[in-house]
């Protein structure tokens, strides 16, 4: 057990460090010259040049590869062209509004996704079975932006019952931080509700034939009680893993949910890099979620020996 | 003794395919709509697209201007049939392109034992990077133009298609006719061509569906934060970042591409879970 964990997580920085390679390359192996492009059409060749050696283009590949990734294992993940300052320290300022809705719409979709799947289960083949699985491909098909715009006309705009932009610290007290915070949530949950519940009705599906199903039934069990104890307990692996997986729909529906609702966070910081093609900046914020993103399905990894005794490694 | 059973009515031709997958046909109908509304663009929409009439700036929609006028007096109702082409381009391009990809790599890292550990390693790395933060990347240091934007996306999507095939490929090298195939002699090349590519190509089509949804919504995402398709070019995504100022006054500038937008994904979400149906009935029971 202890070995596999180990293992587990031992394999996972190879996949690290490739992504690393991986942004790293990209402004070798860009068509172009990088440095022109993110210099701007505008530039003088004095500015383009400096951008090359600020970025290091001016020196060999592998030892500027060599330099960058011993300056990230420090924690420093450069400077940032546009402000000067330290790519951390930025990022540093932003974390706490996207976490704080990654962290809300990850508790909303699961509370709100986990039940829908397994109503639509139970009752499969009934109006109540489409109907949610309905919603899901709806869930599907609408980007979140454009949830986000509807949410906050009707319920900000028009019913007044949310404020309809911004962020408020969660040191300024639990209420008024999550009444920023609902709208958002819910636009971007949709995808992460419609994956997370199409999921768990497919594997309560298949949990429900099973033999000891029936006996459950057959000893006069309470219908909630086979649902909720008996079938989701062994249907959850699926689960766990999609919960995991969608966490990279939410990082980049962050991007743009942070834009509609004038969320000050990473999303934000991102976009701003982008304008400003901040190169630096958007390296060092690509790097952090997909590293996140490799530890989040680390962890769910080592969740499965938790949620089902019987998976040995 | 009064019939048991009422006979069955079967349903043949085109009605009873539409009878027995409303999906696939509400899907495809409301795809052709699109596909007309690209191709007939230019005679449909009422003035050119890129007019500018500063003195009609964010009129309300009316008779003369039927979805309204944006910033700039720019006809919105021309706007939004213009951007279906760039929509569809984008999603069908992406789709063929990642499709074309993935096979090549799920082939290869299928068949060939020593590749498949590190090609597997680099699509793992690639799909640990979320994909709309590859494509915002990769935009970042190229230029704006559709085509950068169709590459962009190609490459975060096409990871995922690998994986796909490869699965697919792996469990089709057990089949009991590829042993016969390789016992009778038939090269490597043939049996990829005549045995495993078939078998492939149904979950691809079902995937690149898919595909080809998450493309066009990732587009329109990009062109919404700037990092897209060029302002100048009418794309849903482009309108939409354009109203973004003025959303709270003048709603109907962000509202109609997102109509469109999110009909048209829905369309090929449904085309694909009905093709899935489809395709693969041992899929359709269990999701």
């Amino acid at each position: 057990m202890l070995a596999h964990i180990v293992r587990r997580i031992l394999v996972t920085i190879p996949v690290m460090g490739f992504v690393a390679l991986f942004v790293f390359s990209l402004l070798y192996i860009a068509p172009g010259d990088p440095a022109a492009v993110i210099a701007g059409d505008q530039a003088s060749p004095e500015d383009v040049e400096k951008i090359r050696i600020s970025l290091g283009l001016d020196r060999p590949f592998l030892a500027r590869f060599g330099e960058w990734s011993w300056l990230i294992l420090q924690g420093d993940l450069g400077t940032s062209m546009f402000t000067g300052m330290p790519v951390m320290t930025l990022i540093g300022q932003r974390l706490e509004p996207t976490l704080s809705l990654m962290a809300v719409t990850l508790v909303l979709s699961v509370v709100v996704a986990v039940p829908m799947g397994v109503a639509a289960a139970w009752k499969a083949g009934t109006w109540l079975d489409r109907s949610l699985m309905g919603f899901a491909v709806l869930g599907f098909s609408v980007p979140v932006f454009v949830v986000g715009y509807v949410l906050a006309y009707v319920f900000a705009l028009e019913l007044d019952w949310f404020p309809v932009q911004g962020y408020t610290p969660l040191s300024r007290g639990l209420g008024p931080w999550l009444q920023n915070l609902v709208l958002p949530s819910i636009a971007l949950g949709c995808v992460y509700i419609a994956l997370i519940a199409r999921i768990t009705r497919a594997s309560m599906l298949e949990v429900l034939q099973q033999d000891y199903i029936r006996t459950a039934r057959a000893k006069g069990m309470a219908q909630g009680g086979i649902l909720f104890v008996h079938a989701l307990k062994n249907a959850a692996v699926p689960i766990v893993t999609v919960i995991g997986i969608g966490i990279a729909l939410l990082i980049g529906g962050a991007v743009v949910t942070e834009s509609v609702f004038a969320i000050p966070g990473l999303g934000r910081l991102t976009v701003d890099a982008i304008l400003r093609r901040d190169y630096p900046l958007i390296q060092g914020i690509v790097l952090l979620f997909s590293f996140v993103y490799v530890l989040v399905n680390l962890a769910v990894d080592l969740v499965y020996t938790m949620l089902d005794p019987r998976i040995r490694y | 003794m009064p019939d048991v059973l009422p006979p069955v009515k079967v349903r043949r031709g085109l009605s009873g395919f539409i009878y027995r997958n409303p999906a696939i046909a509400f899907g495809a109908a409301l795809l052709i709509l699109m596909l007309l509304i690209a191709l007939l663009a230019p005679l449909l929409a009422t003035v050119d697209p890129t007019a500018l009439a500063p003195a009609q700036r964010t009129r309300n929609p009316s008779w003369q201007h039927w979805f309204g006028t944006d910033m700039m007096g720019r006809d919105i109702y021309s706007r939004v049939l213009y951007g279906t082409r760039v929509s569809l381009a984008v999603g069908f391009s992406v789709a063929i392109l990642a499709s074309l990809a993935g096979l090549a790599v799920g082939l290869v890292s299928g068949f060939v034992r020593w590749a498949d550990g590190i090609l597997m390693r680099v699509m793992d790395g690639m799909m640990s990077i979320p994909p709309i933060l590859l494509a915002i990347t990769l935009m970042a240091l190229t230029r704006g133009s559709v085509g950068n934007v169709i590459a962009a996306i190609s490459i975060a999507e096409f990871p995922r298609v690998a994986r796909l095939v490869r699965g697919v490929v792996l469990s089709l090298r057990e089949q009991p006719y590829v042993d016969a195939a390789v016992a009778a002699g038939t090269r490597a090349p043939v049996i990829i061509l005549r045995h495993i590519l078939p078998n492939t190509l149904a979950p691809m089509t079902v995937q690149a569906t898919y595909v080809c949804a998450s493309a066009m919504i990732v587009e329109s995402i990009l062109s919404f934060i700037g990092a897209g398709t060029p302002p100048i070019i009418p794309s849903w995504g482009n309108i939409m970042a354009e109203g973004r100022a003025l959303w709270q006054v003048k709603p109907f500038i962000v509202f109609f591409p997102a109509v469109f937008l999110s009909l048209t994904v829905l369309a090929v979400n449904m085309l694909g879970d009905g093709l899935r149906d489809l395709l693969d009935p041992r899929m359709a029971k269990r999701l």
